[in-house]
C-alpha cells in the first residue's frame, strides 16, 4: 500500500484526506508499543504516587487513608527542612558556581582558535560521561583523612587545615558541593563555548571598531547571546542538585548526623528502608513539583528577557 | 585579530582548567596501579594484578555480565521503540497527536524518584523485582520520551522528496521506514544508541532499588558495595572503578562528538 502519496490534483482531495486519516491510524499503531510501555511505567505510577501520598502505609499491612496528613507532617518535619536546606547549598555549588566559572572562562577564551580543541573538550566533558558511582568513589578517596587533599595541604605547610572532610559537620556539605562544581564546570564551559562560536564575527569586529573594551564586548554581545545556553545549564544543574542521590549514598549516607541528607535520600529511606510509603510519596510529589516549577520558571525568565 | 599575549594566555587558561578537571581522575588511574593498599604511588612496582584482584573480589564478572545483558537489551528495545514512535509522530501523523505528543514530552520532566515507589511495590507484587527483565522494562518505559522526541525531530528533518519517491515506488509503510528512512537517519540513531547505553550502564538508583539480590546486581551497585567493604584497599577500589567505567569511557573515546552533541540536545529537550 502506498500511503505516503500526497495528492496534488483537486478531484482526489477527498480520497487523499481519507488516506491521510487512515495513515494517522497506522501512525497510532506504530506508536502503540511505546505508548503502552510509557503509560504503564511512567504515567500510571505518577498518578499512583499522588494517590499513595494520601495514605499511611508501611509497605506490608493494609494502607489507611489519612488525607493531607503526610503533607502537613512534611511541613513540620525538621529532617525535611534540613534536607531541602542542604539542597539550597548544593544548588549554589552545582548550579551557580559552574555557571559563573563557565562564563568567565568562555569569555576569556571567546573567539580564540585553540589547537587541540578536541582533546581538551574530551577531558572537560569526561565527568559527564563517568558513572556517578565512580565519581563518588574518586572524591571519597580524595577527601579521606589520609587522602591526597590532606596530603597536599600538609605538603604546602597548611597541615593545620587537614581534616576528615566528609566526616566533618561543617565541611561535609561544601565538600560534596565541590564535586558538583568539578563535574558541572566542564559541561557549562563546553556549552558556552559552542554558543559563542555561533555568534557572528561581525558583531565583535564592529564592537572593536567602535573601540569597546573586552568587558563591554562581553556584557553587550556575549552574555545576551548565551541566554539559551544559560537556561539549559541552570535547569540541568539545579534539578540535578535537587535530585542528588548517588553521590550522597556512596560518600556519606547523609552523615555525619544529618549534615548531608537530601530529599532523594530521605525518599529512598522512607520508601524502602523503614517504609513509610505515604510520606515517601509526598516527598516525591513535592520534589517533582519543584523540579517542574524550576524548569518552567527558568525557561520563562530567559525567554522574557529576549523580548 | 588576537595578540600574541592573548594567544598564550588562552592556552594557559585552557591547560590549567583541563588539568584541574583531569587531576582527580588521573590520580585515581595512578592509584589503581599502586602495589600499596594505602594507594601510595610507587612507579617502580606497577601492579597490574590489582585489576584481576578487583575483578575477582568485587564479583565483577557476574555483575558486569548483568550490566551488559540489561544495557544491551534496553538499548535495542529503546532504539526500536524510538524509531517506531518517531516515525509515527514525525512522518505518519497520529490520531490525537495534539494531546499525545505533549503527554509523552511531559515524561522528560518526570524524575525517576516520583515514579519509583509505586513501581517497586507493583513489580514486587507481580514478581518482577530482583529480575533483569523487570529492570529492562522500566528502562524501556522511561526511555520513551527522549527517544520519541529525538527520532521525531530526526525524521522531520529529512527531505520530503524522499518520502514522495518512496511513495511513487509503491513502498509500503513498513519498508519505507526500514529501507529508506532509518538508513538515512543513521547518525542520529547512533547518537541515540550511545546515549541510551550510557544512561543504562551508569544507572545506580534503579538497580539499587530493583535488584537487591547480590546475585542479580549490576556493576554499579556491586562496585558501591565493594567500596564499602574495601575501604582499606584503595588500589583495588580504584582498579574496580576503572573496570566498571571502562565500557562507556571507551565508547566516549571513539564517539566524542556524538556524546557531546547528544547530551547537549538531550539538555535542550523542548
Amino acid at each position: 500500500m502506498s500511503v505516503l502519496a500526497i495528492g496534488r490534483t483537486k478531484p482526489r482531495t477527498r480520497t487523499v484526506s481519507r488516506q491521510a486519516r487512515k495513515r494517522r491510524w497506522i501512525g497510532l499503531l506504530y506508536l502503540s508499543p511505546a505508548l503502552l510501555l510509557y503509560g504503564a511505567i511512567v504515567l500510571v505510577p505518577l498518578l499512583q504516587t499522588v494517590n499513595y501520598s494520601f495514605y499511611k502505609w508501611d509497605g506490608v499491612s493494609e494502607p489507611s487513608w489519612v488525607g493531607l496528613q503526610n503533607y502537613l507532617e512534611f511541613g513540620r518535619d525538621p529532617r525535611m527542612y534540613a534536607a531541602f536546606g542542604h539542597v539550597l547549598v548544593l544548588i549554589l555549588m552545582f548550579g551557580l558556581i559552574p555557571l559563573g566559572l563557565g562564563l568567565i572562562s568562555a569569555a576569556l577564551l571567546s573567539r580564540a582558535k585553540i589547537r587541540g580543541e578536541g582533546i581538551y573538550r574530551w577531558f572537560l566533558f569526561l565527568p559527564q560521561v563517568l558513572t556517578s558511582v565512580v565519581v563518588a568513589i574518586i572524591w571519597k578517596r580524595i577527601y579521606a583523612p589520609d587522602g591526597p587533599l590532606n596530603g597536599l595541604l600538609r605538603g604546602v605547610g597548611l597541615g593545620h587545615l587537614t581534616r576528615n572532610w566528609l566526616g566533618d559537620f561543617t565541611w561535609a556539605l561544601p565538600s560534596l558541593g565541590m564535586i558538583g562544581v568539578w563535574g558541572g564546570f566542564g559541561f557549562t564551559m563546553v556549552l558556552f563555548l559552542a554558543g559563542i562560536l555561533a555568534i557572528p564575527d561581525e558583531l565583535y569586529e564592529a564592537a572593536r571598531l567602535d573601540g569597546s573594551t573586552r568587558w563591554q564586548e562581553f556584557r553587550l554581545i556575549t552574555l545576551p547571546s548565551l541566554r539559551g545556553q544559560m537556561a539549559i545549564a541552570l535547569t540541568l544543574t539545579i534539578t540535578g542538585a535537587l535530585r542528588t542521590f548517588d553521590l550522597v549514598y556512596i560518600t556519606t549516607q547523609g552523615g555525619p548526623g544529618t549534615a548531608t541528607t537530601t530529599p532523594a535520600l530521605l525518599l529512598y529511606q522512607l520508601a524502602f528502608v523503614n517504609p513509610d510509603v505515604g510520606r515517601a510519596s509526598a516527598t516525591g510529589v513535592v520534589l517533582a513539583v519543584l523540579c517542574l516549577g524550576i524548569a518552567v520558571g527558568i525557561t520563562r525568565i530567559m525567554e522574557n528577557k529576549d523580548r | 585579530m588576537i595578540s600574541r599575549f592573548e594567544r598564550v594566555s588562552n592556552y594557559v587558561i585552557v591547560i590549567a582548567l583541563t588539568v584541574g578537571v583531569l587531576f582527580p581522575v588521573g590520580w585515581f588511574v595512578l592509584t589503581s596501579l599502586s602495589p600499596n593498599t594505602s594507594g601510595a604511588l610507587d612507579f617502580s612496582n606497577i601492579a597490574w594484578s590489582n585489576f584481576t584482584a578487583a575483578w575477582r573480589d568485587g564479583n565483577l564478572a557476574h555483575s558486569m555480565y548483568a550490566s551488559l545483558v540489561i544495557t544491551v537489551s534496553a538499548v535495542i528495545g529503546q532504539t526500536i521503540l524510538a524509531i517506531l514512535s518517531g516515525y509515527a509522530f514525525g512522518i505518519l501523523g497520529v490520531v490525537g497527536e495534539r494531546y499525545l505528543f505533549p503527554i509523552i514530552l511531559l515524561g522528560m520532566m518526570v524524575s525517576t524518584e516520583v515514579i519509583v515507589i509505586p513501581l517497586y511495590y507493583e513489580f514486587q507484587r507481580i514478581g518482577l523485582t530482583n529480575s533483569w527483565l523487570g529492570l529492562v522494562i522500566i528502562q524501556l518505559g522511561m526511555g520513551v520520551p527522549f527517544g520519541t522526541y529525538w527520532m521525531r525531530a530526526t525524521f522531520r528533518a529529512l527531505p520530503r522528496s524522499v518520502m514522495d519517491s518512496a511513495a511513487v515506488d509503491g513502498a509500503s509503510v513498513w519498508s519505507t521506514l526500514w529501507r529508506i528512512l532509518v538508513p538515512m537517519a543513521r547518525p542520529a540513531v547512533l547518537t541515540l544508541v550511545l546515549l541510551s547505553f550510557m544512561w543504562t550502564w551508569n544507572d545506580f538508583f534503579l538497580s539499587l532499588i530493583f535488584l537487591g539480590d547480590p546475585e542479580k546486581q549490576t556493576a554499579t551497585v556491586a562496585l558501591g558495595a565493594f567500596q564499602g567493604r574495601h575501604v582499606l584497599q584503595v588500589n583495588l577500589m580504584a582498579a574496580g572503578s576503572l573496570i566498571v567505567s571502562l565500557p562507556v569511557v571507551a565508547l566516549y573515546l571513539f564517539f566524542q562528538r556524538e556524546f557531546i552533541s547528544g547530551v547537549m540536545a538531550g539538555a535542550v529537550k523542548e
